[in-house]
């Protein structure tokens, strides 16, 4: 090398140091690039009601606490506070069975839940706990998760681990100090496909012993060993033509108390002026009945020690959802949302082999409002 | 700061990308606002106003503007130099009709010219002689591209790109993982495009003749003066560069333009991909990026 080509190569250096000295031409949190720089606060009001034929059964009021805090550029908190307010018979009971216990009474429930996540160099990692006390049930439960984010962001890997410990004390005295635990695994990935599509898909494993059994149920006995894996898969596109977007969902599971779901989703959600967007939305739902199930007249098909349920959550049958949510969002990062849905299930609507017979429909709907603020 | 701009960004939400887009532009105004040779409060005029006099205290983001035009300074023999804006007084683009200054026209103009006669740190800067001026017109533009990519970046953007009047930065590839294109602009036949390049978290700049310019006697009189000669250069129709920095792409196409001829061991020297079209509208590349340029 000449002492030319030496000075000029020295003078080149000088100026690409002097270049990245210069301020603020460097991302500050390159090393924490996905961690959310901005809180949320968020509070949600939930009413629920269900109905048979001539009968209101089960109404929930609960408002939710939301909150998101950053912590620093890595590391984000957050946490919900629930409180429910249920009253009248527990639901879905057979006709023949209806206003057996529980009728009129009202039952509350309040369950927390708080997760911190860390991000660092493309991954994130999050412990969660969880807790929830009623009167007759006590939850609580502890999970791990961790995302992997490819370097161009476009791809997401999930790993997460969740145990739960239950402890069931019915106020009829049939169970006491009954317990059960839960084992979940989860992987999941999610694929940004172009700038107008995204596909998510996430399978879980969930491993169970203990009581299962419904005491408020007559006769109800469960096995105590539950095996389910459920597979969901998301697609959303978005469709600049409407400047809206296409969500579309299925999910299979399959449960070792011999019954199978499919469920299909699908949500369009169209942006207005003014900041409002309009949701409406579709689901379908269609399941066979667990293998101790049996059909009415009760108790038909009981025989002592083995396992057997009238319980019609575990029938076969098939349930839409219509849903409509309106949502406006204001200057300042405020948003503002109330939805509508409606439920209606019954045995014909199963695909693939009938539904269980003599069982009446059922319907419910839910009336949900939410304000969020981020700053 | 003049020419079209235009910003996209990629975000999971509207929300998002509108912040991020906000605080991008908030920026850029700011910037402008502060370096505007044409805005009675700025920076840039507070010094021009004390030129012959007494110093004028600067900030940090200031001194690292000087520090870094006084690289360039050196990088380009002297051709580069934040002082030459006072040229324009002698070539008017804009005077109709327009008309080549005399010789000693020029001489008077580039008595006022010299990064040499800059007393400068990192706290104060001076010009030395009255009638001098300081423009950071030539990285200014670039510099807030940077910035706005890092604003962008900060604010979780991993896919976009800033265009400030044909200085592109882009962020991360386009959201399906294939590079950004960006096309150069054909020098002479405007709304042609005479070369591509695919980039992916890195800028291009393009300097040429036919932003601002006069013709006479048959010959193109361009507004990129060399601050020697107190001449528009003559050698390249335009100069495009890939950098990893807007700033450094920004700087290596100008003083490609300065150096004429010098200009093509300048550019392998700083490792830079480059698309050169000369005065007689050949094309030259080097560089991967441009690999396919020629093929037009």
């Amino acid at each position: 090398m000449t002492d030319r080509e030496r000075k000029d190569r020295e003078r080149s250096a000088t100026l690409i140091a002097a270049a990245l000295a210069l301020p603020g031409i460097l991302p500050a949190n390159a090393s924490a690039q996905a961690a959310p720089d901005e809180g949320v606060v968020a509070l949600r009001y939930y009413d629920y009601r269900d109905w048979q034929p001539g009968a209101s059964r089960m109404t929930v009021r609960s408002p939710t606490l939301y909150a998101l805090v950053p912590l620093s550029d890595t590391t984000t908190i957050e946490g919900s506070l629930t409180h429910d307010a249920m009253s009248g018979a527990s639901p879905l009971y057979h006709n023949t069975l209806s206003g057996a216990s529980g009728l009129g009474v009202t039952d509350y429930r309040t369950a927390g839940d708080v997760k911190v996540t860390r991000y660092f160099d493309g991954n994130a990692l999050a412990l969660g706990a969880a807790y929830s006390d009623e009167r007759d049930y006590t939850s609580r439960a502890a999970s791990v998760e961790w995302r992997h984010f490819s370097d161009d962001r476009n791809r997401t890997y999930a790993m997460g681990f969740g145990a739960a410990y239950d402890r069931i004390d019915s106020s009829n005295g049939l169970a006491t100090n009954k317990r059960r635990e839960t084992y979940d695994l989860l992987l999941g990935i999610t694929q940004v496909l172009s700038a107008e599509a995204l596909i998510e898909s996430t399978l879980t494993w969930s491993q169970g012993r203990g009581y299962y059994s419904d005491p408020y149920k007559l006769l109800d006995q469960r096995p105590d060993r539950r095996h389910i894996v459920a597979w969901l898969t998301r697609y959303n596109q978005y469709v600049p033509r409407f400047d809206a977007t296409l969500r579309l969902g299925y999910r299979y599971l399959h449960d070792s108390f011999g019954d199978e779901s499919h469920m299909l989703e699908a949500a369009w959600i169209q942006s207005l002026p003014r900041g409002f967007n309009v949701t409406p939305s579709v689901r379908y739902y269609t399941q066979s009945a667990a293998g101790f199930y049996h059909d009415p007249p009760f108790p038909q098909g009981f025989v002592g020690g083995s396992p057997y349920t009238a319980d019609t959550r575990l029938s076969a049958f098939g349930a839409v959802t219509l849903g409509l949510r309106v949502a406006k969002t204001f200057a300042g990062g405020t948003t503002a949302d109330v939805a509508l849905n409606f439920y209606r299930q019954r045995s014909a609507w199963r695909i693939g082999g009938g539904g269980s017979p003599g069982l009446e429909e059922f319907s419910a709907r839910w009336i949900e409002f939410g304000i969020e603020k981020r700053f | 700061m003049g020419g079209q701009h235009e910003l996209q960004v990629w975000a999971e939400d509207r929300l998002h990308a509108d912040r991020a887009a906000k605080a991008a532009i908030t920026d850029v105004l700011r910037i402008e606002a502060k370096y505007s040779r044409y805005r009675e409060d700025s920076v840039t005029a507070a010094i021009n106003r004390a030129a012959g006099g007494a110093a004028v205290a600067i900030d940090d983001e200031t001194a690292a503007l000087l520090r870094f035009g006084a690289r360039c300074h050196a990088l380009s023999g002297g051709r580069f130099d934040l002082t030459s804006g006072v040229l324009r007084g002698a070539w008017d683009f804009r005077r109709q009709p327009s008309r080549i200054p005399t010789d000693d026209e020029i001489a008077t103009a580039c008595a006022k010219v010299g990064w040499e006669r800059v007393e400068w740190s990192d706290r104060s800067v001076r010009l030395s002689r009255a009638g001098m001026e300081l423009d950071f017109g030539g990285i200014g533009k670039e510099y807030a591209a940077d910035r706005v990519a890092a604003i962008c970046m900060d604010h979780g953007i991993r896919h976009g790109f800033v265009n400030l009047g044909g200085d592109v930065r882009v962020i991360g590839t386009q959201v399906d993982g294939t590079p950004w294109r960006i096309g150069i602009r054909h020098p002479r036949r405007m709304r042609a495009v005479i070369g591509e390049v695919e980039l992916c978290d890195a800028a291009v700049a393009t300097s040429g003749d036919y932003e601002r310019y006069f013709e006479a006697d048959g010959r193109r009189y361009c507004h990129l003066l060399d601050a020697l000669t107190g001449r528009p250069v003559d050698h390249w129709q335009s100069a495009s560069v890939v950098a990893p920095l807007a700033t450094l792409a920004g700087s290596w196409a100008t003083i490609a333009m300065l150096l004429g001829e010098a200009a093509v061991p300048f550019l392998r020297a700083q490792h830079a991909d480059y698309l050169l079209v000369a005065a007689d509208g050949t094309v030259s590349c080097g560089g991967a990026a441009f690999e396919s340029a020629t093929n037009q």
